[in-house]
C-alpha cells in the first residue's frame, strides 16, 4: 500500500474495533434497557388482567 | 405529615386495550420510542457515513481522496462524539430530574414526586453507565489503557457511585415517608456534587495524568445534525423509559391494593375492589 | 438537654445563640465526661498507621514518603472521621437524645450546625494528634521544604467541608439498617472532590517546590467553594431530613 496513504489511515482501522464496539454495546444497552422495561410493563399488565378475572368470578 | 397518594384518575389501568408488549398499540409512547430510535439511527448512520473524518497529525506527504486534498492523518476514533456526548449530556439532563423531583417531593410530600424520582435515577444509571462504557472505549484506544484518571471519566465514575449509593440508601429505609424524604434531600446533594465533581478535577492538577482537553470548536453542519439528532433522539429515548416505568410503578402500586384488597375480602366485601374491577369513569355514574 | 429547655423559654434576641451554645456544650460536656469519641477516633486513627506501615514495607529505601504524606493524612481522616460521625448520633439516637431535641422548640439549623461544630471540634482534635505522630512514624529522613502554615489551613478548611456534609449525612444513615455501611456509600462519593482538593493543598504545603503557592490557593479555592455549595445545602436540607 502507498505509505502516504496508509499514514493516513492509521489510525482508522486500529480504532475502528473500540469504536464499533462502543456504539455496539451502547445499542445494545439502550434498547435492551427499553425492552425490559416494556417486559415488565407487560408482566404488571398481565398480573391485572388475572386479578380481574378472579375479581369478577367472586362478584 | 402522611404521605399522599395520586387521585385515582391517573392510576385506572387502561385493560380494555389491545396490548403489545403491555402497551396499548397505539400509545403515544410508541410514537416517541419509534422516533427516538429513528432519530439515533439517523445519528448513526450519518457519522459513519456523512460526516467527515476529522484531522489529527500532519503526514509526510498529500496525497487526494475523494478530490480533497489530504495530508493529515484521519482520525476514527473522534466518531465516538456522536454517541459518547449526547449520552454524556443526556444522562445529566435526566439527573437534572432526580434532583426537580426530590424539590418537588420536599415542597409537596406527595408520593407520586419520589417515585418520579426515584425512575430519573435509574434512567441516569442507565445512561452514566453506557456514558462510562463509551468513554473507556475511546480511552483504551487513545491512551492504550483501560482506565485513566482523567476528570471525564472521574466524574462519571463519581456520578455512577452516587447514584448507585442513592438506592443503596432507598434500599436501608423502610419507612415509607422516610425513604422518600431522605431519597429526596441526597438526590438534590448528589446533583450539586456532580457539577463540582467536574469542576474540581479539572482544576486539581494531577501528577499521573495530564488533564486533556478537547478544544470546543465550531462544528459542521455535517457534523452538529447527526449530534443533535442523536442527543434528541436518545433523550426520547429516556423520556419512553421513564413514562413506561412511571406508568408501571403506578399499576404495580394499584396491583397491590387490589391482591391487599381480595385478601380482606375472604371475610368481607371490600369496597376497593368491587370499584377495581367495574371502574366508574367520570361522567358516566 | 435540660439546659436547652431552660433557655427555650427566655425568649428574645440571641435565643437561636443559646440554643447553639447549649447543644454544642451538651456534647462537649458528654465527651470531656467519657472521653469515648476522641479515644476511639484517635485509637483508631492510630491503628489506620499501622496499616499504612504494611502498605509502605515494601516500597524501598529510594521511596519518599512525603510525596504521598498529604494523601495517607487525608485517608486516615476520612474513615477516622466517618467512625466519629457514625458514633456521635448512634448516641444520640441511642439515649433518645434526638427525639427530645426535636420535641423542643428549637430551630432545625441550630441543631444543624451545634452537632456540626461540635463533630468538626472533635475531627481537629484528632487532627492535631495526629499530624505529629504521623510525622514522627513517617517523615523522619529528609528535611522540611514546604511552607507549614499551609498545611493547617487546608486541614481546617478539608474539615469543615466533612464536618458539615457528614453531619447532614450521619443524620441520615443512623435511621437506616445499614448505618456505618450506608454512612460510607454516601459520604466518600459525595466527599470525592472536597478530597481531592484538599490532598493537592495539603501537599503544596508539605512538598514545596515549583509552584506550589498556586496549587495551594488553587487547591484552597476549590475547598472554599465545595464547602459553601455544599454546606448551603445541606443545611437547608437538614430541616427535612429531620422532619422524616
Amino acid at each position: 500500500m502507498d505509505p502516504v496513504l496508509a499514514e493516513i489511515y492509521r489510525t482508522v482501522f486500529d480504532a475502528a474495533p473500540y469504536v464499533i464496539a462502543a456504539y455496539g454495546l451502547l445499542w445494545v444497552g439502550l434498547g435492551g434497557y427499553v425492552f425490559f422495561v416494556l417486559h415488565r410493563l407487560s408482566g404488571v399488565e398481565r398480573e391485572i388482567a388475572v386479578l380481574e378475572e378472579s375479581v369478577a368470578r367472586r362478584s | 405529615m402522611g404521605v399522599k397518594t395520586d387521585s385515582p384518575k391517573e392510576v385506572r389501568p387502561e385493560v380494555a386495550d389491545k396490548k403489545v408488549l403491555g402497551l396499548s398499540k397505539d400509545s403515544w409512547i410508541y410514537t416517541f420510542l419509534g422516533l427516538g430510535f429513528v432519530l439515533t439511527t439517523l445519528d448513526f448512520l450519518m457519522a459513519f457515513l456523512v460526516s467527515p473524518l476529522v484531522l489529527g497529525a500532519k503526514v509526510s506527504g498529500v496525497r487526494v481522496i475523494g478530490g480533497a486534498i489530504v495530508q493529515n492523518q484521519l482520525l476514527f476514533s473522534q466518531k465516538i462524539f456522536y454517541f459518547h456526548v449526547p449520552v454524556a449530556l443526556g444522562s445529566f439532563l435526566v439527573f437534572f430530574f432526580t434532583a426537580f423531583y426530590g424539590v418537588r417531593f420536599l415542597m409537596t410530600k406527595d408520593k407520586i414526586y419520589d417515585t418520579k424520582a426515584k425512575i430519573a435515577t435509574e434512567v441516569t444509571l442507565l445512561f452514566v453507565i453506557l456514558t462510562l462504557i463509551t468513554g473507556d472505549l475511546w480511552t483504551r484506544f487513545e491512551w492504550g489503557q483501560w482506565w485513566v484518571w482523567e476528570p471525564r471519566l472521574t466524574t462519571y465514575f463519581i456520578m455512577t457511585l452516587l447514584v448507585i449509593a442513592y438506592f443503596v440508601l432507598r434500599n436501608s429505609i423502610e419507612d415509607e415517608e422516610r425513604r422518600a424524604t431522605y431519597a429526596a434531600v441526597f438526590g438534590i446533594v448528589a446533583f450539586l456534587d456532580a457539577p463540582i465533581s467536574f469542576a474540581i478535577t479539572r482544576m486539581i492538577p494531577s501528577s499521573v495524568h495530564p488533564v486533556v482537553l478537547r478544544s470546543g470548536g465550531g462544528l459542521l453542519p455535517t457534523q452538529l445534525i447527526p449530534f443533535l439528532s442523536g442527543l434528541f433522539g436518545m433523550l426520547m429515548i429516556a423520556w419512553v423509559i421513564y413514562q413506561v416505568r412511571l406508568k408501571e410503578e403506578v399499576l404495580r402500586e394499584r396491583v397491590e391494593a387490589v391482591k391487599a384488597a381480595l385478601e380482606d375480602d375472604l371475610t368481607a366485601d371490600a369496597p376497593t375492589f368491587t370499584s377495581f374491577a367495574k371502574p366508574e369513569t367520570p361522567g358516566q355514574s | 438537654m435540660s439546659a436547652a429547655a431552660v433557655q427555650q423559654r427566655r425568649a428574645g434576641r440571641g435565643l437561636s445563640w443559646r440554643q447553639f451554645k447549649a447543644i454544642l456544650r451538651k456534647d462537649i460536656v458528654m465527651e470531656l465526661r467519657t472521653k469515648e469519641m476522641v479515644t476511639s477516633m484517635g485509637i483508631y486513627a492510630m491503628l489506620t498507621l499501622v496499616i499504612y506501615q504494611v502498605a509502605l514495607s515494601q516500597s524501598g529505601a529510594a521511596f519518599d514518603p512525603r510525596r504521598i504524606a498529604a494523601g495517607l493524612l487525608w485517608l486516615a481522616f476520612v474513615f477516622t472521621s466517618m467512625l466519629g460521625l457514625n458514633r456521635s448520633f448512634v448516641h444520640e439516637k441511642d439515649q433518645g437524645c434526638l427525639e427530645a431535641l426535636l420535641l423542643s422548640p428549637v430551630d432545625r439549623p441550630v441543631i444543624f450546625l451545634a452537632k456540626a461544630i461540635g463533630n468538626l471540634l472533635f475531627l481537629l482534635i484528632v487532627e492535631i494528634i495526629m499530624i505529629p505522630f504521623f510525622s514522627f512514624l513517617f517523615l523522619q529522613q529528609g528535611s522540611y521544604q514546604g511552607e507549614f502554615w499551609m498545611i493547617p489551613l487546608s486541614l481546617l478548611g478539608g474539615s469543615i467541608g466533612i464536618a458539615g456534609v457528614g453531619t447532614m449525612l450521619a443524620t441520615m444513615s443512623v435511621n437506616t439498617k445499614g448505618k456505618d455501611f450506608v454512612l460510607a456509600v454516601l459520604f466518600i462519593p459525595l466527599m470525592y472532590p472536597l478530597l481531592l482538593a484538599c490532598v493537592s493543598a495539603t501537599t503544596a504545603g508539605v512538598l514545596g517546590g515549583d509552584g506550589h503557592i498556586q496549587q495551594f490557593w488553587t487547591g484552597m479555592a476549590a475547598i472554599g467553594a465545595y464547602d459553601a455549595i455544599m454546606i448551603a445545602a445541606a443545611w437547608a436540607l437538614y430541616e427535612f431530613i429531620l422532619g422524616a
